[in-house]
């Protein structure tokens, strides 16, 4: 375990689906050769394929502790890319309509809005995924030449790009599937952490650039920090399929999930629009009393009452949302 | 899980070279020495001219063993490569060697040439083509310090005492020199050397341009077969030798 952990929050009820993030990061880190098909971030429908397609069903984490490696997912799972067929429509005079190339079968965010339904009702949310810099990372035990580290300031998981050899036994291994293998390097990368901001005080490109101002940053053990408050004290934050193992440091706000409309004024946690089984499949039992928690939260608010927790969700200003000035670096444990 | 680790236990047990434990900390035995070759064909032909310039050359037949699960997560692997042929040959102040083996898998692949311009100059990144294949290798392990000594290296990478150079080629990203001093220390110079491969009816023919080694110095080496997903220790493996 390291001496500090920074870790994110996601609220899930206001996510856009707006790719901003995907794209901050993209411009960010991942616009080099070999990158292409690399989203450190990506938001996938939920329910849904994922990315890759099915990663949520393949393996990887721990188990009796036990590391219970996946296959690797294959190139059909992420997409390949496509180009079009620009110059023959319009420098070569063709008449053929503009095509893509080979033919599209899969890509990230491939399900987008399909979601599922319930009875006859559609619903779907988006989740937004990053490396969960787990505090026991499947990935940092998998590789044999130890080029995984957890930096022991402040628990992000990053990969020594001189060590790594390109073997791929921490891809199969990360239950999250949030490490890619650059062919054009031969070596594995992933999500940052955005640490060379952290370290000059601006926050992850991706929290940065967040339309829907729904992440939050700060050191996990900071009590002045917004994810202390909503993980440990308010515990309305889960981490994503924690029955695997790694312990992430990423949580999730999962959505408050309103009734379905003919039961208007009910409890959430009747007949809900989103069924509780899929909430807890993600997110654990728990969810049931985090969505509880909520709901006696927002109840509070509309009976005229202030909520400190809803207060902090709505985060109106960087300053309530991110807690990553150097000096924090500091505390003392 | 218990009876694939048995079985593979077994499967190194019968192999026709002594076993593992008898070749660290002790000189190899004399039906382990390679013959070399004098020779006044010029390196180049020799490296690059494929089989037929190694035909004259006589060649020592070594066994191949497969590396046990290093893990408790390996994936189980058949033996599909249980020897290797090795020739050797002294030419204008150079050992070259040519490895031979049959694989039914050619596993390379000819990967896209990076633009020497930075990439955020470009429109377009050289795409990665695939995440989940691997190639054939092989490489010739020596150790760092000729000349021997009575004790031969540990034959996991070397050790502490006595480091090791790896002379290490790979069907798509080429030759790399290596050097290591016990396992998972493995580490890439930086520096290349030449070397050549050539897969034909089935048969790999790889040479290698070493250093001229004296007689007496031990070598090992280790063929990986994409196709079996080998990387890493995962590989096949020869006990040390000694050349004549
Ligand atoms: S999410 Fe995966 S890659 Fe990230 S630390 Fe956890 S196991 Fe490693
Ligand atoms: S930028 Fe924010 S709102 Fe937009 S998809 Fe990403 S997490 Fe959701």
């Amino acid at each position: 375990m390291s001496k500090h952990q920074y870790a994110m929050v996601m609220d899930l009820n206001k996510c856009l689906g707006c790719q901003t993030c995907t794209i901050a990061c993209k411009k960010l880190w991942t616009d080099r050769d070999g990158t292409g098909y690399m989203y450190w971030n990506n938001v996938e429908t939920r329910p849904g394929l994922g990315y890759p397609r099915q990663w949520d069903r393949i393996g990887g984490g721990w188990k009796d502790g036990t590391l219970q490696p996946s296959p690797l997912p294959p190139m059909d799972d992420y997409g390949h890319a496509w180009e079009y067929n620009y110059e023959q429509r319009l420098y070569e005079g063709k008449k053929q309509p503009v095509m893509p190339s080979p033919e599209p079968q899969s890509g990230v965010n491939w399900d987008e809005d399909v979601g599922g339904m319930n009875a006859d009702e559609n619903y779907f949310f988006y989740l937004p995924r990053i490396c969960n810099h787990c505090t026991y990372p499947a990935c940092l035990e998998a590789c044999p030449r130890k080029a995984i580290y957890k930096r022991d300031e402040d628990g992000i998981v990053v990969i020594d790009q001189e060590r790594c050899q390109g073997y791929r036994y921490c891809i199969k291994a990360c239950p999250y599937k949030k490490i890619y293998f650059n062919e054009v390097t031969g070596k594995s990368e992933k999500c940052i952490f955005c640490y060379p901001r952290l370290e000059k005080g601006e926050v992850n490109a991706c929290a940065a650039q967040c339309p829907g101002r729904l992440r939050f940053v700060g050191l996990l053990d900071d009590p002045e920090s917004p994810v202390h408050k909503l993980v440990l004290v308010h515990k309305i934050a889960l981490p994503l399929f924690p029955e695997k193992g790694t312990q992430p440091n990423v949580f999730y706000v999962p959505p408050f999930n309103p009734p379905k409309r003919e039961n208007y004024g009910k409890s959430i946690l009747e007949d809900p629009r989103v069924p509780l089984d899929y909430l807890v499949y993600l997110f654990g039992a728990e969810v049931k009393d985090v969505i509880t928690r909520l709901e006696a939260e927002l109840k509070k608010a509309q009976e005229g009452g202030r909520s400190e927790v809803l207060q902090l969700l709505i985060g109106r200003d960087a300053e309530t949302r991110f807690h990553v000035r150097p000096q924090l670096v500091q505390i003392q444990v | 899980m218990r009876t694939h680790l048995l079985m593979l236990i077994i499967a190194t047990l019968l192999q026709p070279s002594a076993p593992i434990w008898a070749q660290t900390g002790a000189k190899p035995v004399a039906g382990q020495s390679l013959s070399v070759t004098a020779s006044s064909a010029g390196i180049d032909t020799l490296l690059t001219g494929g089989p037929a310039a190694w035909n004259q050359i006589v060649a020592k037949r070594v066994a191949l063993n497969r590396t046990p699960p290093l893990y408790d997560t390996d994936e189980p692997a058949a033996v599909e490569i249980p020897m290797l042929d090795v020739r050797l040959v002294r030419a204008g102040g150079k050992l070259l060697v040519c490895l031979s083996w049959r694989d039914t898998t050619h596993d390379a692949a000819t990967l896209a040439a990076v633009p020497n311009t930075p990439p955020e100059t470009r429109f377009r990144k050289v795409p990665t083509e695939a995440d989940d294949r691997f190639f054939d290798a092989a490489a010739v392990m020596f150790p760092e310090k000729s000349g021997g000594g009575a004790i031969a290296p540990s034959l996991q990478m070397g050790d502490a005492e006595h480091p090791v150079e790896i002379y290490y080629w790979n069907a798509t990203r080429g030759a790399m020199l290596m050097q290591a001093q016990g396992r998972s220390t493995t580490k890439r110079t930086g520096q290349t050397f030449p070397a050549n491969g050539t897969y034909q009816n089935g048969q790999w023919n790889v040479t290698f341009e070493l250093p001229d080694l004296p007689a007496g110095t031990t070598v090992a080496f280790a063929v990986w077969n994409g196709s079996q997903k080998d990387r890493d220790g995962r590989k096949y493996f020869s006990v040390w030798q000694v050349l004549e």
